[in-house]
C-alpha cells in the first residue's frame, strides 16, 4: 500500500541505487571475465614457445583509436544512467512537499531528532535507544546540522547518506517505502566513540506516526 | 672498473666507506636503494598496525585494544602506507632506475635528491615518534579532516607531530619528484628522445609530474592545519571545512595515481620482457598515460560526493572517463602477450596478477565514481575493499613484479623462483580473503573506522575471514623476506642481463658501477634498444 504511494511519484533512493547497481554489476563482471579469459588464453597458448616465434608487430593505432571510441561510448552510457538517477535523488526529491520535517543534529557522540511540528525532541543516546520515527510512503525532510565535527547521517536501508558539515544546515528528502526497524549510524569518523554513534530508525504507517506525534512522543510507536 | 669510465665524467661520487658513505652518497642508485629500504621498513611497520587492527575487529564487541588505540592504529596504518611506503617506493624506483633507463650517469641535482630523501625520512620518523607522546599518535585519520583534527577536538603533541611529519615527508617527496623530472628533461643519453623513453620511465614521468603539481597542495594544507591547531583558526565554518577537503584531495587523488603508474610501468616492462616482445601500442600507451595523469588531477572531489559542497556531476564525469585510458592500458598488456613467447617466471606471474587483481579495484572504482552509488558505499567497507584492491592487490603486486625483475640488476643475485611463486600463491589467497568480503560488509552497511561493531548476521564471520586473511598476507611477506635473505646469503649470480631485457639498464654490469655504464651505449633507435640490437633488423609496426 505504502510502497505503491512511493512508486507513484516520490523518489525512492533505495530503488534508484539498486536499479543502477543492477546494471553496473553485470557490466563489471562481464568486463572482468573477458579480460581474465583473454589473459588465461595468452598464458596457455603462448607459453614456452621458442623466442624466435614471438611476433614482431607492436603497434596498431587505428585499432586502439576505435577501441577508445568504444570505451568512450561505455562512459557515455554509464554517465547517462548515473546522471538520470542522480537528478532524481538530488533534484527531484528536493522539490517534493514533505509531510514531516525532522531536524537531525549530530554531536559527539549521539544524535538529536527534533520534530518541530510536534514539539518533540529525542536523543538517540550513545547506544541508539531512542529511535528516529518516520512515516512510511511519505516524503520526510531531514535538516542536517552538527554542533561540533563532521558527522554523516547514513541509513543503509534507504542506501543514502549525507555529511553533517559545521556551519551550515543541509536538507535531504527521503522516503521509507516499507515499515520496519533499521540501523542508522555515523559514517564519518568523528573521534573517540565514533563506533557508538548509532541510531535506530522506526518506519511506521502514517496513521501510527500521527498518533505517536500528537501524543508528543509519549505513545508507544506503531 | 672505474678506469674504463669516461675520463671527462664529473666526480659525483664521494668515496666514503661504511654507513657514513652509504648515508651521504649522491649516487642515484644508493639514494634510491636507501629510500626503497626505508620505505620497505615502514611497509612492515604499517603491516603490524594492520594486524593489530584486524585482531581488534576480528569478532563483534571485542576488547583487544581501546577505542583510542584503534583510532591511532588506523590513522597510522593509512599514513604510514601512503606517505611512507607506496608513494616513496614509487619515487625510489624512479631514482634508481630512471637514470639507468635513460643511459645517464646519474641524477640531475643529486645533492638536492639526497636532501629530499633526508627531509622525507625526518618526516617519517617524526610521524612515528608521535607514538611516544603521552596522548598517543596521530588519531584523526590519514586525511585528518578539520574540525576533527583541530586543536579543540584532537589536542596534543601526538597529532602535532603527525602534521609536521606529513609536512616534511611531503616536502621531501616533492623535492625528489622534481629531481626525477629534471633528470628526464636534462640527462637523456644522445638518441634518447622523449618518444624513445622506456614505458617504465614514461609512467614515472607522469607520476613525478603529478608529484610536482599536486604535492604543494598537501604542503600548504598541512602548514595551515598546524597554524589552525595553534589558534590561527584557518578552516572555519562550512566553507572552511570544504576548503580543507578540496585542498587535501587535490593532493589526495593524484597521489593515488602516483602510487599506481610506476607499478603499472614495472608490470609492463616485466610482461614485455617475459613475452619476448616489445610493449604493444607504445604511442597510444604514452598518450593514454598522460591523459590518465591529466584526468586524475581533476577528479579529486569524488571523495566529497556526500558533503553537498561540490558539483557532483562534473566529478562523476571526469572520474568515469578514466575508463578510457585504463582500458587502453589493459588492451596493450594483453596485446603484448598475444603471439609472444611467454616465460612464466615469478616476476611475470606477479605482473599478470597485478593486472587481474587491480581490475577488481578499477571496476569498483567505476561504481564509486557514480554519486548515487557512492551515497550508499562512501565511507563504508566497500570503499576500503575498493582501494585496497588498487593499492595492495594492485600496486604491491606490481611492486613485487618489479622486485623479481630488477633484483638481479640491483644486487647481482637472482631471487629464488620457487620461493617467489610460493609467495605469490600465499599473497593471492591472503589478499582475496582479506579484501573481498569487505565489499559485502560495506554494501550491508558496515562503516569504516569503527573500533567495534554489534553482533549482526554474518558480520562476525566475514570479519574473521578477513582477519585470518591478513595473517596469511603477513606469511606471504615473510616468505618474501626469507627469499631475499636466502638469495643474498647463497647467491646465484644473474649476470648483466638474465632475462634478455629490452632497456638500457640491462646493458651494464649488475650492480651497475658508480657512473652506470662502462662501455659505450648501444644505439638508441626505439624504446627497446637492446631488443633492436639482438634482432638487428627493422621491425614492422603494424600487425
Amino acid at each position: 500500500m505504502s510502497a505503491t504511494r512511493a512508486a507513484a511519484g516520490l523518489v525512492d533512493t533505495r530503488h534508484e541505487y539498486e536499479h543502477l547497481f543492477s546494471i553496473y554489476v553485470p557490466i563489471a563482471i562481464g568486463v572482468f571475465a573477458v579480460i581474465v579469459l583473454a589473459i588465461a588464453y595468452c598464458l596457455l597458448r603462448y607459453r614456452r614457445r621458442p623466442p624466435e616465434l614471438a611476433a614482431r608487430w607492436h603497434e596498431n593505432n587505428r585499432l586502439e583509436g576505435s577501441y577508445a571510441l568504444v570505451l568512450a561510448g561505455v562512459v557515455a552510457f554509464l554517465l547517462y544512467l548515473t546522471f538520470t538517477a542522480e537528478h532524481r535523488v538530488d533534484t527531484v526529491s528536493a522539490r517534493e512537499r514533505p509531510s514531516v520535517t525532522v531536524d537531525v543534529i549530530g554531536s559527539k557522540w549521539e544524535w538529536t531528532f527534533r520534530y518541530r511540528d510536534y514539539m518533540i525532541t529525542e536523543r538517540s543516546g550513545t547506544v541508539g535507544r531512542q529511535p528516529l520515527v518516520v512515516p512510511t510512503g511519505e516524503a520526510v525532510r531531514f535538516n542536517l546540522s552538527t554542533v561540533d565535527v563532521i558527522h554523516a547521517f547514513w541509513v543503509p536501508e534507504v542506501r543514502f547518506k549525507r555529511d553533517l558539515i559545521p556551519g551550515a544546515t543541509q536538507s535531504v528528502t527521503l522516503v521509507f517505502p516499507a515499515a520496519g526497524s533499521f540501523q542508522g549510524q555515523c559514517a564519518e569518523f568523528c573521534g573517540l566513540r565514533h563506533a557508538d554513534m548509532v541510531f535506530n530508525v522506526r518506519a511506521v504507517s502514517p496513521a501510527a506516526f500521527a498518533a505517536w506525534g500528537h501524543s508528543g512522543g509519549r505513545a508507544p510507536i506503531g | 672498473m672505474s678506469a674504463t669510465a669516461p675520463a671527462t665524467a664529473p666526480r659525483t661520487h664521494l668515496r666514503l666507506s661504511g654507513w657514513v658513505g652509504a648515508a651521504t652518497s649522491t649516487d642515484h642508485k644508493r639514494i634510491g636503494l636507501n629510500l626503497g629500504l626505508c620505505s620497505l621498513a615502514f611497509f612492515l611497520l604499517g603491516g603490524v598496525f594492520a594486524l593489530l587492527m584486524r585482531s581488534q575487529i576480528a569478532q563483534p564487541n571485542e576488547r583487544f585494544v581501546s577505542d583510542n588505540t584503534y583510532n591511532q592504529l588506523f590513522t597510522m596504518h593509512g599514513s604510514t602506507m601512503i606517505y611512507l611506503f607506496v608513494t616513496p617506493m614509487a619515487i625510489a624506483l624512479a631514482i634508481y632506475l630512471v637514470p639507468l633507463q635513460l643511459g645517464a650517469t646519474g641524477m640531475a641535482a643529486p645533492r638536492l635528491t639526497l636532501t629530499g630523501f633526508w627531509v622525507w625520512l625526518s618526516g617519517g620518523l617524526i610521524m612515528e615518534c608521535s607514538w611516544l607522546t603521552a596522548d598517543g599518535a596521530g588519531r584523526a585519520g590519514w586525511f585528518s579532516y578539520t574540525p576533527l583534527s583541530n586543536g579543540t577536538n584532537t589536542p596534543g603533541v601526538g597529532q602535532d607531530l603527525w602534521v609536521m611529519g606529513v609536512l616534511l615527508a611531503a616536502i621531501g617527496m616533492w623535492v625528489m619528484g622534481a629531481c626525477v623530472v629534471a633528470t628526464i628533461a636534462r640527462r637523456r643519453a644522445p638518441g634518447m628522445s622523449l618518444l624513445r623513453m622506456p614505458v617504465f620511465t614514461w609512467t614515472e614521468l607522469a607520476s613525478m609530474l603529478m608529484v610536482v603539481g599536486a604535492f604543494p597542495a598537501l604542503i600548504v594544507v598541512m602548514a595551515l592545519l598546524f597554524i589552525d591547531r595553534h589558534g590561527g583558526h584557518v578552516f572555519t565554518g562550512f566553507n572552511g571545512t570544504i576548503d580543507y577537503q578540496d585542498l587535501f584531495w587535490f593532493f589526495g587523488h593524484p597521489v593515488v595515481y602516483v602510487m599506481f603508474f610506476p607499478y603499472l610501468g614495472a608490470a609492463a616492462e616485466t610482461i614485455a620482457v617475459c613475452s619476448h616482445k616489445r610493449w604493444f601500442g607504445y604511442t597510444a600507451f604514452v598518450a593514454s598515460i598522460m591523459l590518465f595523469a591529466a584526468l586524475s588531477m581533476s577528479v579529486w572531489a569524488h571523495h566529497m560526493f556526500v558533503t553537498g559542497g561540490v558539483t557532483n556531476q562534473y566529478f562523476a564525469f571526469t572520474s568515469t572517463a578514466l575508463i578510457v585510458p585504463a582500458g587502453i592500458e589493459y588492451f596493450d598488456a594483453i596485446a603484448t602477450m598475444v603471439r609472444g613467447s611467454l616465460v612464466l617466471r615469478a616476476s611475470m606471474l606477479f605482473a599478470i596478477t597485478f593486472f587481474i587483481q587491480f581490475l577488481i579495484g578499477g571496476l569498483t572504482g567505476v561504481f564509486v565514481a557514480s554519486p548515487v552509488l557512492d551515497y550508499h558505499v562512501n565511507n563504508s567497507y566497500f570503499v576500503i575493499a575498493h582501494f585496497h584492491y588498487t593499492l595492495f592487490a594492485g600496486s604491491v603486486f606490481g611492486f613485487f613484479a618489479g622486485v623479481y625483475h630488477w633484483f638481479p640488476k640491483v644486487t647481482g643475485a637472482l631471487l629464488r623462483e620457487r620461493l617467489g611463486k610460493l609467495q605469490l600463491a600465499i599473497l593471492i589467497v591472503g589478499t582475496n580473503m582479506t579484501f573481498f568480503p569487505m565489499f559485502f560488509l560495506g554494501e550491508d552497511g558496515m562503516p569504516r573506522r569503527i573500533s567495534r561493531y554489534p553482533t549482526h548476521p554474518s558480520w562476525g564471520t566475514l570479519n574473521l575471514v578477513e582477519s585470518v586473511g591478513a595473517g596469511i598476507i603477513a606469511l606471504g611477506v615473510l616468505t618474501f623476506l626469507i627469499n631475499v635473505f636466502v638469495s643474498l646469503r647463497r647467491r646465484v649470480p644473474g649476470g648483466p642481463d638474465p632475462w634478455l631485457g629490452h632497456t638500457l639498464e640491462w646493458a651494464t654490469p649488475s650492480p651497475p658501477p658508480p657512473l652506470n655504464f662502462e662501455t659505450p651505449l648501444p644505439p638508441i633507435r626505439s624504446y627497446a634498444p637492446l631488443l633492436d640490437l639482438r634482432r638487428r633488423e627493422p621491425e614492422g609496426s603494424r600487425s
